[in-house]
C-alpha cells in the first residue's frame, strides 16, 4: 500500500480495500447477494448464471469490498484456486433448500479448506445460510451441523440465514465480515498503532 | 506513451526499439504484478504490451505459463483504468488460443459489454467472441443479439463483425442473428450498415435466390454507406459472372448506375468491377473507361493510382478501349509518383502506336532504377505484350531487357526477364544467336536454380541448331565447375545434346562428359555415365530416343508398372510401350495474351484425372484383361440437350483393342428413380458392341454411371472413325418427392441420346518431340506413306493448321502451328502415339493458292497408324 493511500485511509478519506472471494455452489444466490449489496443505483436488474468470474464492488459502513463473484457450476469450481492467494476474507453462500446438494456443498468446502493457500491462513468465513425463505429451507444451525462448521478451528467463521431477493440478513453478514477483516488485518491498525 | 516509442522506432530504423531485448521469462515473471493489490494500472499496462510484443513476434508460450499469466490478467479486471481495460481485451484476444479455460472471463466480459461504459462495450464484444466456442455460444446469444441493434454504431458493429468470425464455426446459431442483422442493416451509420450487410451477405451466399433479393432489396432503397455500395457491387458482379453475364441483367444496370454514384470510392468499384468482368464488350467498357480518364486528373494521387492500375488492366485485352485515354496517360508519365507514371507508360505501350515505343522506352528507363520489382514485372509483361505486336521492334526492346537483366533483381522479377527473352527468341529466329549469348552471360553469375536449369535447357535445345555452337560449350561447362548439383545435372544434360546433333564437337563433348562422371553428386554422376554410353554407339536413333526426345511416358503410371513388373517377374523383358502416356506434353505451350507470370501447370492434374479412371475401369470385372488405359478423352461429351429430364455425359476410353464408354448420368426428374440403366449402341462402322455394364439405380439429383464394352473393328482396322447411335434404356419407378417412396412395381422405357463421334484423335496421344528432325530420323522410312488433298473450304493457312492439329490430336512441334505473316508456304510438324506404343509423326506440307493444298507425309514405326492417318484425311 503506497504512502499516500495510507494516509488518506488514516485521515479516513478512503475507505480500505479487502478482497472478498464468493464461492458456493450454482444456483445458491451468490450474485443475487453480491447485487443486493451495491448500492441500489448500481444493482442489476436481471441475474443470470455467471460463466468464470465477476468483479463487483460494495462499501460497508468502513471498508470497501472487492468481490471476485465466482461460478458455482461444476465445470468452473476447478478455476477458484486461481483466485484464493490474494482472497482476504470468504463468503460461502448455502442453498439452504437444496437439502440434496448439501453434501456437494460440504465436500468443496472442505477442499476449499485443505487447499494449500487457504489451509494455514486465518482468513475469516461468512456463511450464508441463504433462501431461507423457501418453504422447504432448513435452518442455518442445521446448515452449520450438515457441513460441520463446528470442525473448523483455525479460522473465525460465522453463519446466517439470508434471503437474498428481500435482502434479509445480509447486512448482519457484512458486518461480521467487517470486524474480523479489520481485526485479522494489519494495516491501517498498525498506523494507528 | 508508447506511441511515441514507435515513432521514434520508424525513424531511426529499429535501433531504438525499447522491447527488441525482451526475455520471455522474465516478462513472465514480472507478470505476477498482477496478483498485487492495489494495482498499478500504468506499470501492468506496460508489462501486457511486453506479452503482446513477445506474442505477436512468435515467441512460443507453453500452455501452462501461458494459463498461469492469462489468469494473473484476470485479476486487472478489478482496475477501472480504461487503458489497462483495453490492453486486457487485446491480452484476451491474444491469448484466447494458447491459454486454457480462458472462458473464466466470460462473465466479466458479458458485464462490461452491457455496462454503461461505451468505450469498453464494443472491444468486450470482440474478445466475447474470441473466447467464445460453439458450445459456449448459447449462452451469450442474447447478448450479441441485443448488441448487433444497439444504438451505440461501435457496439453494433463490433457484434456484426464479430458474428461472421462466429459464422465459420457456429453457422446454425448465427444464422438466427439475421432479422437483427436485417435491422442494423438500415443503420444511418456508414459502418454499421456495411458490417450489417457483410453479414447478410455471408448468411446467404450459398443460396443465389436469397442472395439476389437481397441485392435487389437493398439497391431499390438505396444505401447510406458507400462501403456497402462497394460490397454489393462485388457481389453482384460474383453473381453477374456465375450466370455467365448476360449484360440486360437488372445486376449489370445496377452496376453501371453506380458509375453515378456520388462517392469516388463506389464510382471507382463499380468501374473496376465492370472491367473486370468476363466477356466484357466495347459498348460496356466505354462508361467504365469514361470515369477512369476522370480520375486520371484528379489531384488525389491514390485515384490517380487506381484509374491508371485499372486501365493498364483493360489494355491488355481491350487496347482500342482505352486509346481514348491516351492523352491524359500521356501527361501522366511524368507523374511524380514513379508507380502512377510507370503504369501509364506501359498502358500507353499497349495502346499507342509503334512509333512512340522509342520515346517511351526511353522515358522509362529514366526512372527504371527507382521503382520496386512489382512494378518492374509490369514492365516487363508490357515489353512482352509489344514484341509479340510488334515483332519488328524486338531489338530495341531485347536491348531493354538485356539491362534489366544486369541489374539487382528478385527472382520474379528476373524470371519474368528470362520468360520474355525465350518467348522472343522463340518467335524471332534472327534474334536467336544475341538472345542466346545474353543468356549465358546472366547465368554466368545467377543465383536463381530455377532459372540456371530453364536457360541451360533452352541452350541444348537450341544452341546446337545455330551457326556456331562451340561458343556456348564454355558457358555450359563452366556450370558444372562451379555450380551446386541441381545446375551441375542440368549442364550435363545439355552438354549431351550437343553432342547428339554434332558430330565435330563429339569427341571434344565426350572429354567433358567423362570428367562429369566423377563428380560427387548421384544424379549429375548418373546422368552423366547414361549419356556417355548412348554418345559412344554413334547411333542416331539412339540419340534421338534417349537425349534428345525424353520420355513421354507418365511418371506415375511408369512407376506403377515398374511395381507391377517386379512383383509379376516374367522372362520378357519390361515394354515400356505397356506404359500410359503422360496426357499433357511436358512443354507447357504459352497462349498469347496471358501475362507471362502466370505459369499454370495443368500435368499433375491431367494425370491423376487418367489415373483415377484407370481404377475406377480396373474395378469392373468386365474390362479385366483389356491391358493398360491408353486414352481418356479430356473432356466428357454431353449427349442430352441441357436441361432435359437426364442429364448424360460420356467419356471415351481407348485400349490396345477395345473402347470403354462411359456414361455420367444424373436423373433431374424428382418423382422418379430409374434402375438398371444401359446405354445401347449402334455403329455405323464394323465395331463389335461386346457387353453393357449397367448401372444400378439412379435416384433423383444423384449421379450415377453405366459403360458400354466395344471391340474395335478387326476386318478392316483403318476404319476407325465411327459414329454410334445411342439409346438409355432403363426401368421407371415413379416415387414420392417428399418422401422418397419408391413403388415396387416399375415400367421399361427408352430415351434417345446424341450420337456420339469417335474420331482419330481418340486413338492418339500427343506427344511433344523438342528435336522433331531427329525423331523422323530415328522413326526411319520404313513405313513411310505420303498424299496430297486439296482442302476446298479452308482459306487461310492459320485455318488450315488449327483444322488439322484438332482433328489429328497431334501435337504440334518445334511452334510450327505457329504461321509467320505473308507467307503463302507452311510445314506443320505433328507428334503423336498412337494406340498400342507406336510413335506416328505427320509432316504436313501446306500450300495456299486460292485454296489450300496439303502434302501429308506420315511415318511410324508400323504400319497400321500410318494407314489410318491417311485413311482419316482422305
Ligand atoms: N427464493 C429465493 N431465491 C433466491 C434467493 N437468492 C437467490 N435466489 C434465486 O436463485 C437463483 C440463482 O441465483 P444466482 O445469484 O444466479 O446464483 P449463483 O450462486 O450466482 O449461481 P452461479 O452463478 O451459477 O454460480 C436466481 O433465480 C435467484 O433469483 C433467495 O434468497 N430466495
Ligand atoms: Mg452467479
Amino acid at each position: 500500500m503506497g504512502l499516500l493511500d495510507k494516509l488518506s485511509c488514516l485521515l479516513g478519506l478512503k475507505k480500505k480495500e479487502v478482497h472478498v472471494l464468493c464461492l458456493g455452489l450454482d444456483n445458491s444466490g451468490k450474485t443475487t447477494i453480491i447485487n443486493k449489496l451495491k448500492p441500489s443505483n448500481a444493482q442489476a436488474q436481471d441475474i443470470v448464471p455467471t460463466i468464470g468470474f465477476s468483479i463487483e464492488k460494495f462499501k460497508s459502513s468502513s471498508l470497501s469490498f472487492t468481490v471476485f463473484d465466482m461460478s458455482g457450476q461444476g465445470r468452473y469450481r476447478n478455476l477458484w484456486e486461481h483466485y484464493y492467494k490474494e482472497g482476504q476474507a470468504i463468503i460461502f453462500v448455502i442453498d439452504s433448500s437444496d437439502r440434496l446438494r448439501m453434501v456437494v456443498a460440504k465436500e468443496e468446502l472442505d477442499t476449499l479448506l485443505n487447499h494449500p493457500d487457504i489451509k494455514h491462513r486465518r482468513i475469516p468465513i461468512l456463511f450464508f445460510a441463504n433462501k431461507m425463505d423457501l418453504r422447504d429451507a432448513v435452518t442455518s444451525v442445521k446448515v452449520s451441523q450438515l457441513l460441520c462448521l463446528e470442525n473448523i478451528k483455525d479460522k473465525p467463521w460465522h453463519i446466517c440465514a439470508s434471503d437474498a431477493i428481500k435482502g434479509e440478513g445480509l447486512q448482519e453478514g457484512v458486518d461480521w465480515l467487517q470486524e474480523k477483516t479489520i481485526q485479522s488485518n494489519s494495516g491501517c491498525e498498525d498506523m494507528k498503532r | 506513451m508508447l506511441k511515441k516509442f514507435d515513432k521514434k522506432d520508424e525513424e531511426s530504423g529499429g535501433g531504438s526499439n525499447p522491447f527488441q531485448h525482451l526475455e520471455k521469462s522474465a516478462v513472465l515473471q514480472e507478470a505476477r504484478v498482477f496478483n498485487e493489490t492495489p494495482i498499478n494500472p500504468r506499470k501492468c499496462a506496460h508489462i501486457l504490451t511486453k506479452i503482446l510484443y513477445l506474442i505477436n513476434q512468435g515467441e512460443h508460450l507453453g500452455t501452462t505459463e501461458a494459463t498461469e499469466a492469462f489468469f494473473a490478467m484476470t485479476k486487472l479486471f478489478q482496475s477501472n483504468d480504461p487503458t489497462l481495460r483495453r490492453m486486457c481485451y487485446l491480452t484476451i484476444k491474444e491469448m484466447s488460443c494458447i491459454a486454457e479455460d480462458v472462458i473464466i472471463v466470460t462473465s466479466s466480459l458479458t458485464k462490461d459489454m452491457t455496462g454503461k461504459e461505451d468505450n469498453y462495450r464494443g472491444p468486450a464484444v470482440r474478445a466475447l467472441c474470441q473466447i467464445t466456442d460453439s458450445t459456449m455460444l448459447q449462452a451469450i446469444e442474447r447478448y450479441m443479439k441485443q448488441a448487433i441493434v444497439d444504438k451505440v454504431p461501435s457496439v453494433s458493429s463490433s457484434a456484426l463483425v464479430s458474428s461472421l468470425h462466429l459464422l465459420k464455426c457456429s453457422f446454425d446459431v448465427v444464422k438466427r442473428w439475421v432479422n437483427e442483422a436485417q435491422e442494423a442493416a438500415s443503420s444511418d451509420n456508414i459502418m454499421v450498415q456495411y458490417h450489417a450487410l457483410g453479414l447478410l451477405y455471408h448468411v446467404r451466399k450459398n443460396d443465389r435466390l436469397a442472395v439476389s433479393k437481397m441485392i435487389s432489396k437493398f439497391t431499390r432503397h438505396g444505401l447510406k454507406s458507400p462501403f456497402a455500395y462497394c460490397m454489393i457491387i462485388r457481389v453482384a458482379s460474383k453473381q453477374l459472372e456465375e450466370e455467365d453475364g448476360s449484360r440486360d441483367s437488372p445486376l449489370f444496370d445496377f452496376i453501371e448506375s453506380c458509375l453515378r454514384n456520388k462517392h469516388e470510392m463506389v464510382v471507382y468499384e463499380a468501374a473496376s468491377a465492370i472491367v473486370n468482368l468476363p466477356g466484357c464488350g466495347a459498348k460496356e467498357l466505354a462508361p467504365a473507361v469514361s470515369v477512369l480518364q476522370l480520375f486520371c486528373s484528379s489531384p488525389k494521387a491514390a485515384l490517380r493510382y487506381a484509374a491508371v492500375r485499372t486501365l493498364n488492366k483493360v489494355a491488355m485485352k481491350h487496347p482500342s478501349a482505352v486509346t481514348a485515354c491516351n492523352l491524359d496517360l500521356e501527361n501522366l508519365v511524368t507523374d511524380s509518383n514513379r508507380s502512377i507514371a510507370t503504369l501509364a507508360i506501359t498502358t500507353l505501350l499497349k495502346t499507342g502506336s509503334e512509333s512512340s515505343i522509342d520515346r517511351l522506352m526511353k522515358q522509362i528507363s529514366s526512372f527504371m532504377s527507382e521503382i520496386s520489382d512489382e512494378f518492374k514485372v509490369v514492365v516487363v509483361q508490357a515489353i512482352s505484350a509489344l514484341c509479340q505486336k510488334y515483332p519488328r521492334k524486338h531489338t530495341i526492346l531485347m536491348n531493354f531487357l538485356f539491362t534489366m537483366l544486369r541489374e539487382e533483381g528478385g527472382f520474379e522479377y528476373k524470371r519474368a526477364i528470362v520468360d520474355c527473352i525465350i518467348s522472343i527468341i522463340e518467335e524471332n529466329s534472327e534474334s536467336k544467336e544475341t538472345g542466346l549469348s545474353h543468356l549465358c552471360e546472366f547465368i554466368e553469375d545467377c543465383e536463381f536454380t530455377v532459372l540456371a536449369t530453364r536457360i541451360l535447357h533452352l541452350l541444348g535445345q537450341e544452341g546446337p541448331k545455330t551457326n556456331n555452337p562451340s561458343k556456348y560449350i564454355r558457358f555450359i561447362y563452366n556450370r558444372v565447375v562451379l555450380e551446386h548439383e541441381e545446375v551441375r545435372a542440368g549442364a550435363v544434360s545439355a552438354l549431351a545434346k550437343f553432342g547428339a546433333q554434332n558430330e565435330e564437337m563429339l569427341p571434344s563433348i565426350l572429354v567433358l562428359l567423362k570428367r562429369c562422371v566423377m563428380d560427387d553428386d548421384n544424379e549429375v554422376r548418373d546422368r552423366a555415365t547414361f549419356y556417355l554410353n548412348v554418345l559412344e554407339q554413334k547411333q542416331k536413333a539412339l540419340n534421338a530416343g534417349y537425349i534428345l526426345n525424353g520420355l513421354t511416358v507418365s511418371i506415375p503410371g511408369l512407376e506403377r508398372a515398374l511395381q507391377q513388373y517386379t512383383l509379376e517377374p516374367s522372362e520378357k523383358p519390361f515394354d515400356l510401350k505397356s506404359v500410359p502416356l503422360a496426357t499433357t506434353p511436358v512443354v507447357e505451350q504459352r497462349t498469347e495474351s496471358t501475362p507471362i507470370t502466370a505459369v499454370k501447370q495443368p500435368e499433375k492434374v491431367a494425370a491423376t484425372r487418367q489415373e483415377i479412371f484407370q481404377e475406377q475401369l480396373a474395378a469392373v470385372p468386365e474390362f479385366h484383361g483389356l491391358g493398360p488405359l491408353f486414352k481418356s478423352s479430356p473432356e466428357p461429351v454431353a449427349l442430352t440437350e441441357s436441361e432435359t429430364e437426364y442429364v448424360i455425359r460420356c467419356t471415351k476410353h481407348t485400349f490396345t483393342d477395345h473402347m470403354v464408354f462411359q456414361f455420367d448420368c444424373t436423373n433431374t426428374l424428382n418423382d422418379q428413380t430409374l434402375e438398371n440403366i444401359t446405354v445401347q449402341m449402334e455403329p455405323t462402322e464394323s465395331y463389335e458392341v461386346l457387353c453393357y455394364v449397367p448401372a444400378r439405380s439412379l435416384p433423383y439429383n444423384q449421379p450415377g454411371t453405366c459403360y458400354t464394352l466395344v471391340a474395335l473393328p478387326k476386318e478392316d482396322p483403318t476404319a476407325v472413325a465411327c459414329t454410334f447411335s445411342c439409346m438409355m434404356k432403363f426401368t421407371v419407378k415413379d416415387c414420392d418427392p417428399t418422401t422418397g417412396e419408391t413403388d415396387d412395381e416399375g415400367y421399361e422405357d427408352e430415351y434417345v441420346l446424341e450420337d456420339l463421334e469417335v474420331t482419330v484423335a481418340d486413338h492418339i496421344q500427343k506427344v511433344m518431340k523438342l528435336n522433331f528432325e531427329a525423331a523422323w530420323d530415328e522413326v526411319g522410312d520404313e513405313f513411310e506413306k505420303e498424299e496430297t488433298f486439296t482442302l476446298s473450304t479452308i482459306k487461310t493457312l492459320e485455318e488450315a493448321v488449327g483444322n488439322i492439329v484438332k482433328f489429328l490430336g497431334m501435337h504440334p512441334c518445334e511452334r510450327s502451328d505457329k504461321v509467320p505473316d505473308n507467307k503463302n508456304t507452311h510445314t506443320l510438324l505433328l507428334a503423336g502415339v498412337f494406340r498400342g506404343g507406336h510413335d506416328i509423326l505427320v509432316r504436313s506440307r501446306l500450300l495456299l493458292l486460292d485454296t489450300v493444298t496439303m502434302q501429308v507425309t506420315a511415318r511410324s514405326s508400323e504400319e497400321l497408324p500410318v494407314d489410318v492417318i491417311l485413311a482419316s484425311v482422305g
